[in-house]
Order: structure tokens, then C-alpha cells, then sequence
């Protein structure tokens, strides 16, 4: 073909304005970039559309004249990002041309780079490996081929080609497609525009998807389902991979009925066939059932089930260690959650009877909604929660009416008042009554706490100096002093009283096994009438918590 | 003026100069946009595009309650769909604040302070 005049053109623009649209849910699954919003097809399709409308309704043997209504159409109905560039592209086609009645092959070709030129005019910072690199491979390529070349569907057919090793090449340039496994999703658009004009001036049927694309589509079903999910939330958990090569004999195979019955179970369905082979992805609860429904059209020649729940929590797994480690997970009907710092503190915690022990405490809050996944993860279905803290009460109240389980806070401040207030849980009676007499029993607590001071202030009449050990009893600074031993026996005289029973040490992470039992022969010579209890906490911050009954 | 995050460890503040350039960069990579504008364009003298140390004269961060609103002020390449090059500024700001902040933005508004027609 020597020279090409408008309503061929015309036809050109057709058939690529379709074949785009059949393909741009593809093109959609292959959006990560700029943002992932999975529109870039949706997007390409519409203004693509738009413009073959124009040139539909003001095609003119005059290309100049249908080139300017396809430059037109297109520019109104742009949409998204690789819609404006497209438009851009056609802007700047049109333009070179506008003055000619028909073109030749040397003519086509600068046309396509004139494009070129207009669309990375109107860009600051072009990226490449994008819709734009693809377009100006491919126009280099055209006019190169030009030059020696008079047939325009030749100079087309290299174009083309161009174009497609162009769109092979952007994961090389863009990281983020490297990273999914896809190539460019505006690239790809317009990849099917090319191949559209392509078959319209050769006469061909359309190009059909091949095999190779049903890759890039699972490639990127997969990236979404990793990067916005947690294992937890994984609904169907089995990636099921299938081909079936139809059968005579078996039902004949038709592909939107097999996608409609396996549909219902699971997502990501992808079904690709052609005369004698379908392959089908899906993931779903059910892979058994997938493989039966494929038996019914021929024989399976090749399947793959592979368990997404282990995938992605090994893939997770490094990057998101919860903030919230919860060793055994029993499941309780009736359940006590309850928050605490160190781990010595939570395994005394559990041994006395609570079901669950978020870590966190003094600097690292557990919020509302780490709460609510506790309680949830137990799967209880009545709870009582507790704090021991005072900033964490609020949360703790907040989750109780998230949950829509019978719920409520036990507000205990410390872990001693937490400890008392679990030793007198009752399974047999209510979630209220429980409440009521919990909160009772902590209130016969008094707490004593040793921590150290991060800056020189005064606070109660007392003067504080940085990496003093401060003295707390009942939340109140008693004393601040150099030496833990001090501060600690200050603790001890302020709150053992004649009532005194027993007296618990947790002693934590900044202090030693032989300051504590230093600390316990203190007691016991002192106050010979009471008992006392030593753990090892593992807390941070505090070396002792104390507790007196 | 800064932001204030907080997470489960302590406070996070970040100078609402860095959210205009996170926002401005993000802005400026987009198609059809050939730059950020200033807000003032006659008190500041500055007709032309800002350069990269001086988005925030072009970027205007507020937080009104707890929410996050951006208002950009850009210059269009002519011939472009201004309205979609726009819709593409707000929905990118969006999503890049989003990606490297963790916040997320109520609004970004967008004032087309100019067109600019390419060189040829």
C-alpha cells in the first residue's frame, strides 16, 4: 500500500479503538503505575472511544481533516493519565498532517514521531518505561523503516513490532513493573491500538490474546492480593491453576458459562481457551470442586494448587511481625484479655488465668483496634478486659463497643491491680458481676512502682533529677534518689501497713536476680508478718513493680 | 508548622515544607503538568515555575481538625485536558502522601494558575 487516505484511516482508528476495548480489563490488571488504582484500561478505552466516535462521524476522505477529528474526540473525552497522553500523541499527529489529502509511507511514519514530540512536550519529567517509551520506540523504528520502505503496512508491521518489544522492555526501565512481573500498563493500551490499525490495513482478524498474557495476569492478580491483605483476611486460600483439553464425548465447552459456574468459588477467575485447550486460575476454598468442573468438558492436562495462607505469611511474615505477639492462642468462650509489658509479666499474667496478653505498657500503647483482633482472635464470645494502665483504659472502653459480644473493662492502672483483679474471676457468673466484683478486689491493692527519671524536673514537691530512681507508691513520687536500693525500700516502708498480707516483687530487666532477693530479706526482716512473692517480670523501664495485700 | 502522627512508639513530626515537597514532586511527574505555580504570583514576583526548594510557596498544607487538606497551584501544558491532568495531580498527591507518610489526605484542591504552550 502506497498512499493512505481518510476513510481508510478511518477504519484504522475502528478497529484499534475495539480492539483495545476488548482488552482493557487486561489492561487494568497491569496498572501499577503511576497509582495502582487498576483504571489505566477503563481509562485508555473511554478516551479511545471517544475519538473513534469523532472520526466516525466526521471521517473524510481528507485524512488531514479525519486525523483532526480523531485529535478532537480524543482530547475531549481523555481520561486519566495514559487517556491525556494518548490524546497528546494524536494531537500531534494530526497536526503534522493536517494539510494533507492522502499520505504515503514516509509521511505515516513522521506523522507517528510528530506525535512523539508533542506528547513529551507536555511532560516535566517523562518516565520511562511507560506509554511514553513505548510510542517513541515505536515511531523511531517507523521512521527509520520509512527510509528505504514505500509500503505503509511494511513500515506498519515493523512499527508494530517496535511497539511490542518496546512494551517487553519497560519492566527493565521501571522498577515497580520489575517488581510485580508485568510490563506497562498504558504501554500495553496502546499496544492494542497499534495492533488494530495493524489488522485493519492488512485485513486481518483481530490479534488473539496468547498464552503468555494469562502469566501477566495472574502475575498481577497476585501482587494485589499480597500488598493489601493479611493472611488472615485471605477469604479463599488456594491458588488453583487448571488446563483442560476438551473432550469429545464430554460437554461442549462454552467459556462464559464455565467462568459463570466457577465464579461462585472464589475470586481472581481468569479463563483463557481457544478450540481445544481452556486454562483457568482461580482462587478459591474449594479446589477439589474446581478440578471436577473442569472434568466435566475433557481432561486435565495440567494442575497446580498451591496454599496462599503459608505463601503469604512467609512472604509477610519478616516485614509485619505484629506489634503484638501473642504466644498460645486458646480459644475461649469466656475470656479474660488483658495488656502488659515484658514477658515474665504476661506468663505470670497467663498462668493465673488470662486467656490473652497483649504486649504493651507505658510507651507502646496498644490502640482500640489491636484490642478488638485479641478478642476476636480468641474467639470468645463473652470477655472481660484489662489494662492495667491509665492510658489505656480509654482504649480498652472504645473496643468494648466495637465488639458486639458481651464486653467490658475491668479498669485496672497497674499490673498488680490487673493480677488481683484476674485472681478473682468467676466463669460461672455474668460479665457484670464479674466486672463488679474484679473491680473490687484490685481496689484492696496498692501498687509500688520503681522507674528511673528521663529529665531533671520536680513533680509533687519532689526534686527530680535525670537517671534518678524514683520511688512511686500509689502513683504518687515519694521519693527520687541515685540508688535503686533506696527507692525501692522507700516503696516498701510507704505501703506495708499492719493490714499487709503479701507482698509481690516483679523486679524487671534494669535490675538483678540478687538486688531483688537483697530486696526480699529487707522485707522479710522488716516485717516479718507478711509474705512475699518473687518473680522475674522482663519488663522494661520499671525494675520493680510491687504489690501489697 | 508541622504534623503531628502518632503510632503505638511515640510521635512523628513532620514539617508541612517536606508534605509540599513530597506533594509538589509528586505533582510535577505527572503528564501534562509543566510545574508548580506560586500561590502569589504578583507579590512574589515569580511568574515562573518554582523550582524544587521553593514548592511550598506553591503548595499549601492545613489541617483543620484531623484532617489533611492540600491545595496546589500549577501550571498546565497547553493542549492537555486540564481537567484530567488535575484529576491525575490529586489522585498521585493522593496516593504518594499516602505511600511514604502513611497519611491520608481529605482533599487536594487545585488551582490552575496558568497554561503554557510548548516551544516548537
Amino acid at each position: 500500500m502506497q498512499s493512505l487516505d481518510g476513510i481508510k484511516f478511518a477504519e484504522m482508528v475502528q478497529m484499534g479503538a475495539h480492539h483495545l476495548f476488548q482488552n482493557a480489563n487486561y489492561v487494568d490488571s497491569l496498572n501499577v503505575f503511576p497509582v495502582p488504582d487498576g483504571d489505566t484500561g477503563t481509562n485508555m478505552n473511554l478516551s479511545m472511544t471517544s475519538g473513534a466516535k469523532e472520526t466516525e462521524l466526521s471521517a473524510s476522505e481528507h485524512i488531514g481533516k479525519t486525523a483532526q477529528a480523531l485529535s478532537k474526540g480524543l482530547l475531549m473525552g481523555a481520561r486519566g493519565n495514559s487517556g491525556v497522553i494518548l490524546s497528546q500523541l494524536f494531537r500531534g499527529f494530526g497536526k503534522a498532517i493536517e494539510k494533507e489529502e492522502t499520505i504515503d509511507a514516509k509521511g505515516f511514519a513522521s506523522a507517528f514521531q510528530a506525535g512523539v514530540d508533542t506528547a513529551y512536550k507536555a511532560v516535566m519529567k517523562p518516565v520511562e518505561g511507560t506509554i511514553l517509551t513505548v510510542a517513541r520506540e515505536a515511531a523511531q523504528k517507523g521512521v527509520e523503516v520509512a527510509e528505504t520502505e514505500n509500503d505503509i503496512i511494511t513500515v506498519m508491521e515493523a512499527f508494530t513490532a517496535e511497539a511490542q518489544a518496546s512494551l517487553e522492555r519497560t519492566p527493565e526501565l521501571l522498577p515497580v513493573l520489575k517488581e510485580v512481573g508485568v510490563v506497562d500498563s498504558g504501554g500495553q493500551g496502546l499496544l492494542f491500538v497499534y495492533e488494530g490499525f495493524l489488522a485493519s490495513l492488512k485485513g486481518e482478524p483481530l490479534p488473539q490474546k496468547n498464552e503468555a498474557t494469562l502469566d501477566d495476569l495472574i502475575n498481577a492478580e497476585h501482587h494485589r492480593a499480597q500488598d493489601f491483605m493479611n493472611t488472615v483476611d485471605i477469604e479463599f486460600g488456594y491458588c488453583t491453576e487448571i488446563m483442560v483439553r476438551f473432550e469429545e464425548g464430554k460437554e461442549p465447552f462454552s467459556e462464559e458459562q464455565f467462568r459463570n459456574e466457577l465464579n461462585p468459588l472464589g475470586d481472581s477467575l481468569l479463563v483463557i481457551s481457544d478450540e481445544e485447550i481452556a486454562k483457568v486460575h482461580i482462587h478459591s476454598e474449594q479446589p477439589g470442586a474446581v478440578l471436577a468442573m473442569g472434568q466435566k468438558y475433557g481432561s486435565l492436562i495440567k494442575i497446580k494448587v498451591d496454599n496462599m495462607r503459608e505463601q503469604h505469611s512467609a512472604i509477610v511474615g519478616e516485614d509485619h511481625k505484629a506489634p503484638t505477639p501473642a504466644k498460645k492462642v486458646e480459644k475461649h468462650p469466656y475470656a479474660i484479655v488483658t495488656i502488659a509489658m515484658g514477658e515474665g509479666v504476661a506468663e505470670l499474667l497467663r498462668s493465673i488465668g488470662a486467656s490473652y496478653v497483649i504486649e504493651g505498657g507505658q510507651t507502646m500503647n496498644p490502640s482500640t483496634e489491636d484490642i478488638v483482633k485479641a478478642v476476636q482472635e480468641i474467639g470468645a464470645e463473652k470477655v472481660l478486659i484489662l489494662p492495667n494502665n491509665k492510658n489505656i483504659v480509654m482504649a480498652a472502653e472504645q473496643a468494648v463497643e466495637l465488639l458486639d459480644i458481651e464486653a467490658a473493662v475491668v479498669p485496672t492502672k497497674t499490673i498488680p491491680q490487673g493480677m488481683a483483679a484476674i485472681l478473682s474471676f468467676n466463669p460461672e457468673t455474668t460479665v457484670e458481676t464479674n466486672q463488679a466484683t474484679m473491680t473490687e478486689a484490685f481496689a484492696n491493692v496498692k501498687t509500688g512502682q520503681v522507674t528511673y527519671a528521663v529529665r531533671d524536673t520536680s513533680i509533687d514537691g519532689v526534686e527530680i533529677h535525670k537517671d534518678d530512681f524514683m520511688a512511686l507508691a500509689e502513683g504518687k513520687i515519694v521519693l527520687s534518689t541515685p540508688a535503686l536500693k533506696d527507692a525501692a525500700e522507700k516503696v516498701i516502708t510507704d505501703l506495708v501497713d499492719e493490714d499487709a498480707e503479701i507482698v509481690t516483687v516483679i523486679y524487671g530487666e534494669e535490675t538483678t536476680e540478687e538486688n531483688a532477693s537483697e530486696l526480699v530479706k529487707f522485707i522479710e526482716e522488716n516485717y516479718p508478718e507478711v509474705e512475699v512473692e518473687l518473680f522475674n517480670g522482663k519488663q522494661g523501664l520499671y525494675p520493680y513493680i510491687i504489690s501489697v495485700e | 508548622m508541622s504534623i503531628e502522627l502518632n503510632n503505638e512508639f511515640g510521635q512523628i513530626d513532620i514539617s508541612t515544607d517536606v508534605l509540599a515537597q513530597i506533594a509538589g514532586g509528586a505533582a510535577v511527574e505527572c503528564y501534562g503538568i509543566v510545574g508548580m505555580a506560586s500561590k502569589h504570583q504578583i507579590r512574589d514576583g515569580l511568574t515562573d515555575i518554582l523550582r524544587k526548594e521553593n514548592f511550598a510557596k506553591g503548595v499549601v498544607v492545613r489541617k483543620q481538625d484531623d484532617d489533611l487538606h492540600i491545595d496546589m497551584y500549577i501550571i498546565v501544558s497547553y493542549g492537555t485536558k486540564i481537567s484530567e491532568v488535575a484529576y491525575q495531580v490529586q489522585s498521585k498527591v493522593k496516593y504518594t502522601v499516602d505511600k511514604t507518610l502513611g497519611m491520608s489526605v481529605k482533599s487536594v484542591n487545585i488551582f490552575v494558575q496558568g497554561v503554557r504552550v510548548a516551544n516548537d
